[in-house]
Formats: structure tokens, sequence, C-alpha cells
């Protein structure tokens, strides 16, 4: 069976904080599980391979596309004239009001050129080092490297 | 939305349907039924069908059938435990949890008393349960649901309801040139309007059952006269 194949995480780990979505999926899942294995013997083949072209769909809302019945005209609900026109707005593709950019991109394109471009400046430049230049770089990290030391969170830290 | 004018009777087959059925996959709305290949009408009424493919059975009806998804007007009955029952002018009564209102938790109960109208949308809907309503969409926000303060209420069949939800419906329109006002219309056949004084209000709500007997194609013409409603 593929789901015993599947590998679980344990308790310990879906009861820790970060992990609350993930454990409310793995319920479903279970969940889903236990109910195909409870009524799989209730169904037969013709049940399960049968497509039917027909989708049964009571409300009146949904087949006639109603819209929302909370209405208001004329200012006579603000706020509720307010929300109306967001959904109207989404519904004619327009997204939100564009945000004001707060760093343009020339400026963006002076401050990522005066840290140097890190990243792609640190592996273009690699291509022109000669063995002598890698050797200095890779002492030099180590020394960075062994500088850096472990520091205990305070208790406080991690709210 | 194209319309049909073609008028189905209960038990009667309904072959239009079953000849789109066989090229492609089609949603039946209420009012029509699948036995085996064939659909079958259960309601009596004119059958109405939009692109793409939906079809149902636009029929004369003042009794609500609950449906999952819908938005109603519920009127609070009793409280009850950690439920409020709510009239929603179905078979049975429907029930709303304390918790499903915007911001509300065990301590902080929402304020609602018997007598009260609730805008809400049905969450469960099945012929062997009770329906269950909420107040909050799925983000735990309010939006356009909650409780209806002041105004005036009547009811009326649920065709005269969704009439006035259809998309650019002119009735609505119509009387928004008229005057400013607020409205909730349930697709449960219950309105609940709201404008500047109480003449206004009533006139709007005269001027709204006016459209009872308003077809689909006369309508525009039923809203030219809207005006000379709101005034009698």
């Amino acid at each position: 069976m593929p789901s015993k194949a599947k590998p679980r995480l344990s308790r310990g780990v879906l009861d820790m904080k970060f992990m609350q979505r993930t454990k409310l999926k793995v319920a479903k899942e279970d969940d889903d599980e236990q109910s195909r294995a409870l009524y799989s013997n209730e169904l037969n083949t013709k049940m399960l391979n049968s497509n039917s072209n027909f989708i049964i769909e009571p409300s009146y809302a949904i087949c006639e596309g109603l819209i929302d019945g909370r209405l208001s005209f004329r200012g006579m609900n603000s706020e509720l004239e307010r929300l109306m026109e967001l959904e109207q707005a989404e519904k004619e593709g327009k997204s939100r009001p564009e945000q004001p950019k707060e760093v343009s991109d020339k400026e963006m394109v002076e401050a990522y050129y005066t840290n140097k471009a890190p990243a792609a400046s640190k592996t273009m430049g690699k291509k022109f080092n000669t063995k002598n230049d890698n050797h200095k770089r890779k002492s030099n990290e180590q020394q960075k490297f062994n500088k850096t030391q472990f520091k205990k969170p305070r208790q406080d830290d991690d709210v | 939305m194209s319309s049909v004018m073609s008028i189905v009777m209960p038990g009667e087959r309904v072959p239009a349907v079953e000849d789109v059925a066989k090229s492609k996959r089609i949603i039946l709305g209420p009012g029509l039924r699948r036995v085996n290949d064939t659909v079958v009408a259960s309601k009596a009424g004119p059958l109405r069908h939009r692109e793409p493919n939906t079809f149902w059975v636009d029929n004369y009806q003042r009794r609500y059938v609950p449906a999952r998804g819908d938005l109603i007007i519920g009127i609070i009955k009793a409280k009850s435990g950690d439920v409020y029952r709510v009239d929603i002018g179905a078979a049975d009564s429907a029930s709303i949890s304390y918790l499903a209102f915007e911001a509300a938790t065990k301590k902080n109960r929402p304020d609602l008393n018997p007598g009260d109208l609730l805008y809400a949308r049905v969450l469960n809907a099945s012929p062997d349960i009770e329906p269950e309503l909420v107040c909050v969409n799925s983000n735990g926000k309010r939006g356009k649901l909650g409780s209806l303060q002041d105004g005036f209420f009547f009811k009326c069949s649920l065709n005269l309801g969704r009439l006035l939800l259809r998309e650019n419906c002119p009735a609505l329109k119509a009387l928004t040139e008229k005057l400013p006002y607020e409205i909730a219309v349930g697709v449960n056949g219950r309105i609940w309007v709201k404008a500047h004084s109480a003449a206004e209000t009533i006139g709007l709500a005269n001027a709204i059952l006016s459209l009872e007997q308003a077809g689909h194609s006369e309508i525009d013409k039923v809203c030219e006269n809207l005006g000379d409603v709101l005034q009698a």
C-alpha cells in the first residue's frame, strides 16, 4: 500500500507551533483515507468508473449567477459602498491600485552596485582569479569562519 | 442570460437538456433531476438556460429550500445553548453559532436578541439536518454579513428576490435615481430596505413589491413607472 510507504511526521513534530497548518493537512488526509476505507466495500466498480455528464447544483444563486444581495446606493452606507467598489474593481480584473515604490529602480541599481552586487561579482570574479588568489581567499574565509562562534540565544529572543 | 421559453411540468422529460448533455458536461439546477440517462423536471415553470451549460426551472415558489452558499435574511427566534435559532423561511429553522460572528469569542458574545434580523450565508444545507448559517467569511471577516439595524423588512416570493439580484437588474438602478437607500435581498424571499425617512422606506418597499408580477421581459417597462409608485 502506498500510504504505508509514505513517511509520516511524528506527533511531537506536528505539535510544534509552526507545523499547525501541516498538522491540519495531515489530519484531513487521515480523515479522507479513513472514510474511503469505510465505504470501500460499499462502492462497486460501476460507481467508481462511471463518469456522468451531469452536475447537480441545488442553489439558484450559483445557477443564475446572482450578485450579493447587500447593496447601498448614493452614500446611504459608506462602509458598504466601499466594499462594493472593491468587489467591482476585482471583478473588472483591476487588482489593487499599484503601490508607489519607496525605492525607485534607478536608486536600487545604484545601491546594488555600490554594494558590489555581492553574489554575481563574486562568481564572475572567480573566473579571472589565478590559483594563487583562490588560495589566499580561501584561507581568509577560513579565518573569518573561525572567528564566528555559536552564540546561545537568550530565552526571550524567540518571540 | 438567454432564456429558452419553454414550460416544463413535473415528471416531464426534458429532451432539450438531454441533447446538450450528450456532447458536454452540464449543470442541472433546481427543478431538474437526472434519472439514469434522462433528465426529468421536478417543478413546474419556464425552463431557463445560462451560458455555457446551466439549466434550471424558474418556478414560482414562496417556500425557501436551503442550499449551500446562499445569502439569506433570517430572523432570530431564540437563544439555545451555544446557538441561536433562526427562521429563514425554510421547512426547518436554521442555527447559527455564537462564534460565527466577527471577533466573537466565548466570552465576547454577539449582542443579538429574538426578533433581530441577520444577513447570513448558508454554510450547511442537507435534507436531513437543519441548515447552519455563518456571518463571517473564511478569513473570519464580516464583509457584508451581519445583523441589520433599523429599516423595514418584508417577505416576497423567491422569484422576486432573485429577479432583483440578477446582474444589471434595472429595478434597483431605477430606484437609485429616485432616492438614496440601502437594501438587503435574501434569496429566501425576504427583503430589508432602509432609506432616510420612514415614508421613503415604505415607498421603496411598495415599489419593490409592485415588481412581484413582472416577468423578465416587461421589467424595463415597470421600472419606468417605479417613480410613480414611490410618490403614492
